[in-house]
């Protein structure tokens, strides 16, 4: 998948800024692992006023990670064995297994495996929800990228965009619209 | 004339470089021990220095010339928050650091913004106890010129670093100002980025030239060096201090990292082999960095004699 299909920054007066904005928002993005999740990007600043305002498409639909994601269920004795492959979620694993079955029910007598002491069939219990991860780093992304004197800020996120906004003198309404008239004119040049 | 250079290599016989020194009439600044390796910041008389030479490479060790060696850069960002941290304010303070300079990081309470940033007199004053000061501020062009309110009341040389090209003209009142360094989300590596920071040394070093001469039209009583070694012998509780450079030298005195309240007697009280007490050739003032004690030496002017 492309990680962006299109990218756009606009900082009237700025050029340098605008091409700096530019590979500081990549860095930030390629940090947070972000940057396949997003599909347009718009960036709009006027230094002079000043405000700061992102509008993005993400590619949703991120699936809630299961327990057969993470590696094989097979029936064992007494119970349930998983055979761990991918170790970054094994926390969220545990803390899963045990919100269901009890701390005495769900052991990790190896690095990679965990035993289950009950009949019930763990595959299609969900580990944790990706998506609100992800919606958890995007803001924290986007609070990175913004300038850090702009501690006025509003993010508003629907399931396949965000809108975010930020400025050093409280946000009125002119100044929302203002800014979203002018990422609109990035979306339609 | 002493020449700044600083030795790294084995700490096996590294005494040997210490008793050299020492002999020579010399300074050993600062020593830092890291597993097997030793730096050690000497001050050494410029005749002396094929005899350092000569027993550095016997050592097999390394001597270069540590230009800001004996001096306190203060490096200053609107605050200590990721936006500026750790990667461009970390790199310079690192980079001062291997030329020898000792680098303080300031991060001020309420430095943000355009219109909102703010430097307060505790923050001005605390910069102004430093020989120069690095200014580290963002990718705006207009920013940067409206920033110049940070540092209008810092009567020491203030050096400032952003991203774009400006004109001196527009900015009045830094010593100089570094292009391309500005705000970044990643460590210097690439060449031009080493570049920007040789440029900020450069900037630094002139800089603190221009120090020198001003404090050569009317020398100081005595060197910072020798109140650094005055101090050491007499008030030896200093060494206990849990700083990692327990007297830091400035170019015009030190800062003793010990209590004020408890020790500024004592150190006043230093006496030096010419009969003088510190106080009578310097001020002696609580620092505005934690509780230490700020020494000041007294230009000839004042006192009368050099020593």
């Amino acid at each position: 998948m492309e990680p962006m299909e299109v990218f756009k920054v606009e900082i009237p007066g700025e050029p340098f800024g605008e091409k700096k904005y530019r590979e500081l928002i990549m860095d930030i993005l390629q940090d947070l692992g972000l940057i396949r999740s997003l599909g347009r990007l718009y960036v709009y600043m006027d230094i002079k006023r000043p405000a700061f305002a992102v509008y993005g498409l993400i590619r949703s639909g991120i699936p809630p990670l299961k327990v057969r994601d993470l590696g094989d269920v097979a029936k064992a004795e007494g119970g349930y064995q998983i055979k761990v492959n991918n170790e970054e979620h094994m926390a969220d694993l545990l803390k899963a297994l045990w919100a269901a079955y009890g701390r005495e029910r769900a052991e990790q007598p190896m690095r990679d495996t965990v035993v289950i002491a009950s009949d019930k069939d763990p595959s299609d219990m969900v580990v944790t929800d990706l998506e609100a991860k992800f919606r958890q780093d995007l803001t924290d992304a986007l609070i990175r990228v913004a300038p850090e004197g702009f501690r006025n800020r509003r993010n508003e996120m629907t399931d396949n965009s965000f809108f975010f906004i930020a400025a050093e003198e409280s946000l009125t309404l002119e100044l929302v619209s203002e800014m979203r008239e002018q990422i609109r004119r990035m979306e339609n040049a | 004339m002493l020449e700044p250079v600083m030795f790294t290599g084995g700490v096996y016989k590294h005494d040997m470089v210490v008793e050299l020194v020492e002999d020579l009439g010399g300074y050993v600044l600062q020593k830092n021990v890291s597993q097997s390796e030793v730096i050690l910041l000497i001050l050494l008389p410029s005749e002396d220095m094929p005899a350092l030479k000569a027993l550095v490479s016997e050592l097999r060790g390394e001597l270069v010339r540590a230009p800001l060696a004996g001096t306190e850069i203060a490096v200053v960002t609107p605050t200590l928050a990721i936006h500026h941290l750790p990667h461009s304010a970390c790199d310079i303070a690192e980079y001062l650091r291997r030329n020898g300079a000792k680098t303080n990081m300031i991060g001020l309470a309420r430095g943000v913004g355009r219109e909102i940033a703010q430097i307060n007199e505790y923050e001005a004053g605390l910069v102004n106890e430093h020989d120069a000061a690095v200014f580290i501020f963002g990718n705006f062009a207009d920013c940067i010129k409206k920033k110049e309110s940070l540092y209008r009341s810092i009567s020491v040389p203030v050096i400032v670093t952003g991203g774009p090209e400006i004109q001196a003209c527009n900015l009045p009142y830094a010593f100089e100002y570094v292009p391309t360094v500005g705000r970044v989300a990643h460590r210097a590596k690439k060449a031009t980025e080493l570049g920007s920071l040789d440029k900020i040394i450069d900037a630094v070093g002139r800089a603190l030239d221009k120090a020198r001469t001003d404090i050569a039209k009317d020398p100081l009583t005595t060197s910072p060096p020798r109140v650094m070694d005055a101090v050491r012998e007499q008030v030896p509780e200093v060494e206990y201090s849990f700083a990692p450079l327990p007297i830091a030298l400035d170019l015009n005195g030190v800062r003793v990292k010990l209590p004020y309240e408890e020790y500024a007697d004592r150190v006043e009280a230093v006496k030096f082999d010419e009969g003088v007490n510190l106080g009578e050739v310097a001020t002696v003032k609580p620092s505005k960095m934690k509780d230490y004690i700020l020494v000041r030496i007294l230009p000839a002017s004042e006192t009368g004699f050099t020593f």
